[in-house]
């Protein structure tokens, strides 16, 4: 043990190289950079990099990718805040309260909420990788298709969390989104669905989906309402940081969310994008001011960001200790492993123990630069959200189709991306909700193959559902995410109705919440 | 002022964008460049050279396994091709949009890209682009992976095949198979082993390999069949029982080929080649199968390659044309009374 510890120590000796420092630095600003721009996401930014690691020593090429990926995790949180337009699907929960807190004048807030979460997000990710590694990659191999169905299952759930006017809104709007995840090649039998062309062969870009939907869709609206000649106060103050009884506040939630993204982190397949959402649901769930959500609240971005910069640490253990990667980020990073002779398992904290531990070291000092780059970049991104509509419209404009061309260099992307801006607006004109639909894109295929491959495994019998620990575990957090929004909308309606109340605003509130 | 200061950001993040686009690849393959150009003339005997930037078009997502070896081949090939090399990911349609727009590309040499067999043929068969395979031409074979039937390591019912098919045959539908995918390269050959072998197993379809192995490590799945490469640095947690060729491997001199034990007799597996399409005149693809065979035997590239794992298989023009029509064949073979229905 004593070993062990002091090789952690070498390993932030060994990290803290003036190659190793300008390498962080240099990478979290790419990143950074790659992230907060739709269409380019962390699994780009890592493969291109990828390369230039051949010549590098095996620990500085690996911190180099590593700050790539961490940096990108956060920065698609500043144009998801900024202008709607989530950078990466990792900040599509983000979006929903960082972009309520611009329309406040509190840009500047909910970018340090975002950068902050992120550092801690991050850092205590590594607690787990550095102590936990071989321990919780034995999840990974409990999670088989029946798993995965009820993961998807409880992601659902959540719809019930981001819809907060009407649950059966959010619920047509899962529906449609469920509807939409069947299209391409069907993942069992291989059978082209509802496919005209080659195109759809692997289903809807969720990236592309997602532009639309939130960004297009968000333009429309802006228009709209500069047509109807609103005006708009550009000035207001606002500041960078959070007071100490906000950063006590959120300290819960980080927590919350730092387990949260470590876990969905391990298991392979499900990634950042869930774990934003969970985050976001799970700081909402919890929250002592449930009245801010969907109004802008911090709880509601440090919650997402926290969860999905705590799946990069997590993410990194199975493909350590087990050669499964959990993400395509991962699957680069694992391909720099191989190509510089190391080969993922039980060798790498054993016999390249002082490379492993200082690799370690570089992620946790990589989060650092995260946040020191990130709040100095926030300050000039802020301004960002001061610009006239006149100015921003058409810079979204650009931004939304040149992301989702970016992606494949496909014209078709940018017509699949304008369908779902259309489809986004309309959706906001009858009160749908957008983020379900995104939701349900994302976890559709993940439990339609779940479910149907755990039925082959059993020759069709529905007990494989129930068969193992974790299944009943995931069926037991179902329930509560679908009860607790009605059990806690009960609780807070006989609160509210003990203390005197009255106002205008109370009843306003009670009879939303009469109708979730 | 901090108006047009914000204005400039904005405009700055709309331009890297763009540039992002266009530039980005370059610049990650451009950093080793040729220093000199002198090799590349001597690679190239007949008249023509490229004369500006060589795409290479990859159909398949950055950080996948085409990408990651095409990338290391491209890195060395520069100096003989004596241009950059940028690679271009078009992915999506499961490879076919890809292969659709090297099918379309100017035939002016600048544009070339990779085939995967046999995903590659089975986009044909499955109607997924307007190609075929006359609407490429072979440049050279890159590399070669062949298929192996493992099962994990502590899995103590099955010590060989033999146990494995004897075991398949007592108990029918008890035997469960993980794949990559439908009828993708691992599922053609879970089949074509139990339909040689004559036992029944049930297809586990994951979305890729990592998946597929994963699926057998968790002991949902009890045996698959994955290419040599696949398990490269996890040799210790499998156990191979076979390898589909028609002589044993020289790297798994103790494995036997499923010919010996009387079942699959032919050799299975995928390949990675370089082709163009078909447009381009003779003196193209002669000019790249020499800059190509000349840096697939560049000692930096093999170091490279061995590292990465790459199992590098050059193999010329004539017998790239003939291995494509061949796997073609087979494809087609696969339409009627292959798979359970």
């Amino acid at each position: 043990m004593l070993g062990t510890l002091a090789q952690m120590g070498a390993g932030f000796v060994n990290a803290l190289t003036p190659i190793n420092l300008l390498m962080m630095a240099g990478g979290v600003a790419m990143g950074i950079i790659i992230g907060c721009m739709p269409g380019l996401s962390a699994a780009m930014g890592v493969a291109l990099m990828l390369p230039m690691t051949f010549k590098m020593a095996p620990e500085t090429g690996l911190i180099v990718l590593g700050a790539i990926y961490c940096g990108a995790i956060f920065g698609g949180s500043i144009s998801a805040i900024l202008i709607h337009t989530p950078g990466t699907p990792a900040s599509a929960a983000t979006a929903i309260e960082g972009y309520q807190m611009t329309l406040r004048g509190q840009a500047g807030k909910a970018l340090f909420t975002a950068c902050y979460s992120s550092f801690w997000g991050g850092l205590l990710s590594c607690i787990s990788l550095y102590f936990f590694a071989p321990l919780l990659s034995q999840l990974t191999l409990k999670f088989m298709s029946a798993e995965y169905f009820w993961l998807s299952i409880f992601g659902l759930t959540i719809i019930a969390g981001v819809s907060s006017k009407s649950i059966v809104k959010g619920l047509m709007s899962g529906a449609l989104g469920l509807l939409i995840s069947t299209i391409g090649l069907d993942p069992i039998t291989g059978v082209k669905r509802f496919m005209p062309s080659s195109y759809f062969a692997e289903g809807i870009n969720t990236t592309c989906a997602l532009i639309g939907l939130f960004s297009m869709s968000q333009v429309f609206v802006l228009a709209e309402a500069k047509i109807k000649e609103r005006a708009r106060a550009t000035k207001f103050s606002d500041k960078m940081s959070l007071t100490r009884e906000e950063r006590k506040m959120i300290r819960p939630t980080i927590f919350r969310s730092w387990i949260i993204g470590n876990l969905i982190g391990i298991l392979p397949g499900a990634g950042a994008s869930i774990a934003c959402f969970l985050g976001y649901n799970t700081s909402r769930q919890f929250s002592k001011h449930k009245e801010q959500f969907g109004k802008g609240s911090i709880e509601g971005v440090a919650g997402s960001e926290a969860a999905n910069n705590a799946v990069t640490g997590g993410s990194l253990i199975p493909t350590l200790t087990l050669g499964i990667p959990g993400e395509s980020v991962t699957a680069v990073l694992m391909g720099g492993l191989v190509i510089q002779g190391l080969t993922p398992g039980p060798e790498l904290f054993g016999k390249y123990a002082p490379m492993t531990y200082t690799f370690f070291a570089g992620f946790v000092l990589v989060q650092f630069f995260m946040l020191g780059i990130g709040l100095l970049g926030c300050r000039g991104f802020a301004q960002i959200s001061r610009l006239s509509d006149a100015i921003l419209i058409p810079c979204v404009t650009v931004l939304c189709f040149v992301g989702s061309y970016a992606i494949h260099k496909n014209i078709m992307d940018m017509v699949v991306m304008l369908v779902f801006g259309v489809l986004g607006y309309a959706m906001r004109k009858f009160d749908l909700n957008t983020a379900a639909v995104v939701l349900a894109l994302i976890l559709g295929p993940i439990g339609e193959k779940g479910l149907r491959n755990a039925l082959r495994t059993s020759n069709g019998s529905i007990s494989v559902l129930f068969s193992s620990v974790v299944c009943w575990v995931l069926i037991a957090l179902c329930v509560v995410g679908i009860l607790s929004p009605i059990f806690m909308a009960k609780m807070e309606k006989k609160a509210e109705k003990e203390a005197v109340a009255g106002t205008d605003e109370d009843i306003e509130k009670l009879t939303e919440e009469d109708s979730v | 002022m901090k108006k047009i200061l914000a204005l400039l950001l904005a405009l700055c993040m709309v331009f890297a964008l763009a540039a992002c686009g266009q530039s980005a690849k370059p610049a990650a393959t451009e950093a080793p460049k040729a220093e000199e150009a002198a090799p590349a003339e001597e690679a190239a005997p007949a008249g023509w050279a490229p004369n500006g930037t060589v795409h290479m078009i990859v159909s398949y997502k950055a950080g996948s396994g085409t990408d990651n070896t095409a990338r290391i081949l491209a890195q060395y090939a520069e100096k003989y091709v004596g241009q950059t090399i940028v690679i271009d990911n078009v992915e999506g349609g499961s490879g076919s949009i890809g292969w659709t727009q090297l099918a379309d590309a100017e035939p002016d040499g600048l544009t070339i890209g990779f085939l995967n067999l046999p995903n590659f043929n089975s986009s044909i068969t499955q109607e997924m682009g307007a190609y075929t395979i006359d609407s490429f031409k072979a440049i050279a074979n890159h590399v070669t992976e062949t298929s192996i039937v493992i099962v994990r390591a502590d899995d103590d019912r099955f010590p060989d095949l033999a146990s494995l098919v004897e075991y398949g045959k007592a108990h029918p539908g008890e035997l469960k198979a993980s794949t990559n995918g439908p009828k993708a390269s691992n599922h053609i050959g879970a089949q074509a082993f139990a339909n040689s072998a004559e036992f029944t197993y049930i297809d586990i379809p994951q979305g890729g390999t990592a998946d597929q192995l994963l699926s057998l490590r968790g002991k949902e799945a009890d045996f698959c069949v994955v290419k040599t490469a696949d398990i490269v640095g996890q040799e210790s947690e499998y156990k191979i029982l076979g390898v589909f060729d028609t002589q044993r491997m020289a790297s798994l001199p103790d494995v036997p080929t499923l010919g010996e034990l009387g079942y699959y007799a032919d050799w299975l597996g995928s390949s990675r080649l370089l082709a163009a399409p078909s447009g381009v005149s003779d003196e193209v693809i002669s000019f790249y199968e020499a800059a190509f065979k000349a840096a697939m035997e560049d000692p930096d590239y093999l170091a490279a390659a061995e590292q990465a794992g790459v199992g590098t298989d050059f193999k010329d023009a004539a017998a790239t044309e003939e291995l494509i029509a061949q796997q073609q064949t087979f494809a087609e073979s696969l339409a009627e009374g292959f798979w359970y229905e």
